[in-house]
């Protein structure tokens, strides 16, 4: 029987136990965490989504839709939107059945970091593009490659309004008779929510240089090239002061100038470390762990596999207490995982809605709240108790081969017990499924 | 069988934890039947374009693009103010004397970080605490029960006491035997059996809840959040919030749409409570006000000072109060805002010492950083 430890990096660093987990980690759970993250199998895990539907496909056809509106060409749209959910749920399901369940919670981890939500049609349909282009291929690299990447992603770039600012002294700006100008609001939420977090000692005139540092990074329309571009034009001209450094001019190198030194930054390195402990091991994030990590950040200028392995290795992660609060994701993925579940209806993406955590919506820059308080409502339980007692009746397998498949050693007792005298298959499923042991990780 | 369904949870727990607050509160009278109805807009909403100062001379300047499009649908308010056509209801209610905008409010926050601001202004709390929040410390000086229209707790009704949720359910609602086996599951689980028990609690005092089709539009939750004020005694306060309001760009048709959906939740909060309109005060705030002047997309930018309103049958309405700081160059806020000349939880404070009739002490309790107004705010 596997160790206490391999159940513990399955379920608080994966989506659970299965057959296939438990052997291939066999004795050695910290290595087999700290193997997924590589170029090799990012790249085999994301090849559903190869090249079929980017954000080229996407913004091409964004903007086909725009241009043959007023011929009421409604497929497009609809199109456009099945498309975006299929890979939303294709994603979904292969966290399920993944060999490199952490790899995914990862990649999880930073597309809430980096948080789009789709309330317009070209948000929606570029975001799931962003966590596939932008995050998955730096996962095994810097923070400062994925922080640049996604800063100049097209679902970044239109969601919080780059797309339009205009440097005030640029030749645009000169030239044009309407009232164009800046947008600062990329910017701040790069400095407030991407890299250094609040209270790390920049002010409103750091955001105002960021934002003139970043002009004229934009998405091309019409006839310019499909995706990225950088608009000299539009961009704002001089040397750019963020905090105590002075930025040479230097058009879309500037901007990238700055996010390579807010990238190696001692606050960005607390920052996240802070956030990734906190996503992974408990609501109150020891010290100690996040110390070691940013010390590793700062030493490795944020290898990503580096700094994480660093929390996978600490003695303080690896607690036989249960200290988070499942998310309805990782409830909905780690539920699936256990049961054999493919696919469900209400769809994945239903089902996250009604949970409170659907894909790309979390309304705000700042992603889904990562502590437990926030998805313990009264009124969230009680959803996730229907929601458990719904999917309960589509598994096959009885609720205790489940139950000890899926807890080993972490199974209580008083759970086993309740299972076992449960009026239906699917009432023991529902009480294993909504018991603490399985709620927390 | 709610009722016999809470005897048996009672007796159940009483065993094995303490009560906790909802059932407590549940069986306990609040001190006021008046009640109070908190719609957070989050996002920060063009405050100058709902209540629009067309008497000062300098707004035009700014604000002529995006105003000229309505300027001849404007709702007139006293002293050269006037409300966005798309705020009929609120309009009509001024005319009732039921609705006072108040102008240059902001909370003690002075960045522009909506997240920290929004936390800020629920916590109330100069420096914010995010398991402290305002509307939580308020309903427990008045005994009752705060009830908030959300999957989860929102800050300000977090606190010593567990408050309600409520959202439209979608499937089949568990069945009691399923839910007691789940109390015996948790019996030595402190926080599930809290869990449980406070979910059972809300299910069971809000069993009208709707079996219909699942419809998160805000009028909906309006309406069944005046529905579930009105119905519950023991509930004397509830939190709306309302999204969408972070206007970058073209902010003249989102703000057309945003203005008609809060004021058609408005209206269906009106409807759904009732006679208990009349003994109710509805705030309506913001985390802070948007630049004075247009950005280069249409829209307007992160500012400071803002508008909120208080509405109801309880508000003493037809006026707009505030004392109104002018846009003319140097009287700006960092050269860019309007200036805020006083405090959203003045404002808020006043309607818990008119409206509650909490002691200043007691007011003090839930903002200790700022005093309450002291203008007739409430009807006598």
């Amino acid at each position: 029987m596997p160790s206490k430890q391999a159940y513990i990096a399955a379920n608080r660093f994966g989506y659970g136990a299965d057959t296939k987990t438990m052997t291939m980690m066999q004795e050695l759970p910290k290595q087999w965490l700290s193997d997924q993250l590589t170029s090799h199998r990012v790249n085999a895990e994301l090849e559903f989504s190869s090249q079929r539907w980017g954000s080229h496909q996407v913004l091409e056809s964004v903007a086909a839709y725009t241009a043959n509106k007023l011929v009421a060409k409604v497929g497009t749209k609809k199109e456009l939107s099945k498309k975006t959910n299929q890979i939303i749920i294709q994603s979904i399901r292969s966290a399920i059945k993944s060999d490199n369940p952490f790899l995914w919670r990862v990649l999880d981890f930073f597309s809430n970091h980096f948080s789009v939500t789709g309330n317009k049609l070209v948000t929606r349909a570029l975001a799931p593009a962003l966590e596939i282009e932008a995050i998955g291929p730096h996962l095994s690299g810097r923070f400062s490659d994925m922080l640049m990447a996604i800063e100049a992603h097209p679902a970044m770039l239109y969601y919080l309004d780059n797309v339009n600012s205009i440097g005030p002294n640029s030749s645009q700006a000169r030239r044009s008779k309407k009232n164009r100008g800046l947008n600062e609001n990329l910017a701040r939420e790069i400095l407030e929510l991407h890299t250094l977090g609040l209270n790390a000692g920049y002010q409103q005139r750091d955001v105002t240089e960021l934002a003139k540092a970043i002009t004229g990074w934009s998405v091309g329309r019409k006839k310019e090239p499909t995706g990225f571009i950088f608009r000299d034009r539009a961009h704002e001209p001089g040397r750019r002061q963020i905090m105590t450094h002075t930025y040479a001019e230097g058009g879309l190198k500037q901007g990238q100038d700055i996010l390579f030194d807010l990238a190696n930054h001692p606050a960005t390195a607390r920052h996240i470390s802070t956030k990734l402990v906190t996503h992974f091991i408990s609501d109150s994030p020891p010290q100690a762990v996040v110390d070691t990590m940013v010390k590793k950040w700062l030493e490795t200028q944020g290898h990503i596999p580096e700094v994480i392995n660093v929390m996978v290795q600490h003695p303080l992660s690896w607690s036989n207490t249960l200290a988070k609060f499942k998310t309805p994701r990782d409830l909905v993925i780690s539920a699936c995982r256990a049961c054999g579940l493919k696919t469900l209806r209400p769809n994945f993406i239903r089902s996250l809605t009604i949970l409170g955590q659907k894909p790309f919506g979390a309304g705000s820059p700042a992603g889904y709240k990562d502590i437990g308080e926030y998805w313990m409502g009264p009124s969230a339980m009680m959803s996730r108790i229907e929601w458990v007692n719904h999917i309960s009746k589509l598994a096959k397998e009885t609720p205790q081969v489940i139950a000890e498949r899926a807890l080993g050693p972490f199974l209580r007792a008083e759970t086993s017990v309740q299972i076992k005298r449960a009026e239906s298959k699917r009432q023991g499923l529902t009480l294993l499924l909504m018991s603490p042991e399985f709620q927390q990780r | 069988m709610s009722l016999a369904r809470r005897d048996f949870i009672k007796e159940a727990m009483a065993g094995w934890v303490l009560l906790s607050s909802p059932v407590a509160a549940l069986s306990e009278t609040p001190k006021t039947n008046k009640k109070i109805v908190w719609v957070m807009l989050r996002g920060a909403m063009d405050s100058l374009h709902a209540v629009l100062p067309m008497a000062d001379p300098d707004f035009m300047v700014h604000r002529g693009a995006l105003v000229n499009p309505i300027k001849h649908q404007l709702l007139p308010l006293q002293d050269g103010f006037a409300l966005h056509p798309a705020l009929k209801n609120c309009h009509r209610w001024y005319q009732h004397q039921q609705c006072m905008p108040i102008v240059a409010v902001a909370s003690g926050y002075r960045a522009r970080s909506h997240f920290e601001a929004q936390d800020q202004m629920e916590s109330g709390l100069d420096n914010t605490q995010h398991d402290n929040g305002w509307l939580a410390r308020a309903v427990s000086q008045t005994h009752g029960q705060g009830l908030a229209i959300a999957q989860t707790v929102p800050i300000a009704l977090r606190g010593p006491q567990l408050a309600s949720t409520w959202f439209p359910s979608h499937f089949i609602s568990s069945d009691d035997d399923l839910l007691d086996r789940l109390a015996l599951l948790y019996q030595g689980d402190e926080t599930f059996s809290q869990l449980l028990q406070s979910a059972v609690n809300t299910r069971d005092s809000l069993s009208m809840s709707d079996k219909g089709k699942s419809n998160t539009q805000f009028p909906l939750l309006a309406q069944r959040c005046g529905e579930l004020v009105a119905n519950n005694p023991a509930v004397n306060c509830a939190m709306l919030e309302l999204g969408g309001w972070d206007t970058h760009n073209n902010a003249s048709g989102r703000l057309n749409r945003q203005f008609e959906l809060l004021d058609k939740g408005l209206a269906a909060l009106e409807i759904a409570l009732g006679k208990t309109w009349q003994q109710t005060v509805v705030i309506v705030t913001t985390e802070f006000g948007r630049t004075v002047a247009i950005n280069g997309t249409k829209g307007t930018d992160h500012g400071t000072g803002s508008a909120m309103f208080l509405l109801g049958g309880a508000v003493q309405g037809q006026q707009v109060s505030g004392q109104w700081p002018s846009l003319a160059p140097g009287k700006l806020y960092q050269n860019r805002d309007l200036m805020p000349t006083s405090d959203v939880r003045s404002w808020i404070g006043g309607v818990l010492q008119q409206h509650w009739s909490l002691s200043l002490n007691q007011v003090k309790q839930v903002f200790p950083d700022v005093a309450p107004v002291m203008q007739a705010i409430i009807k006598t």
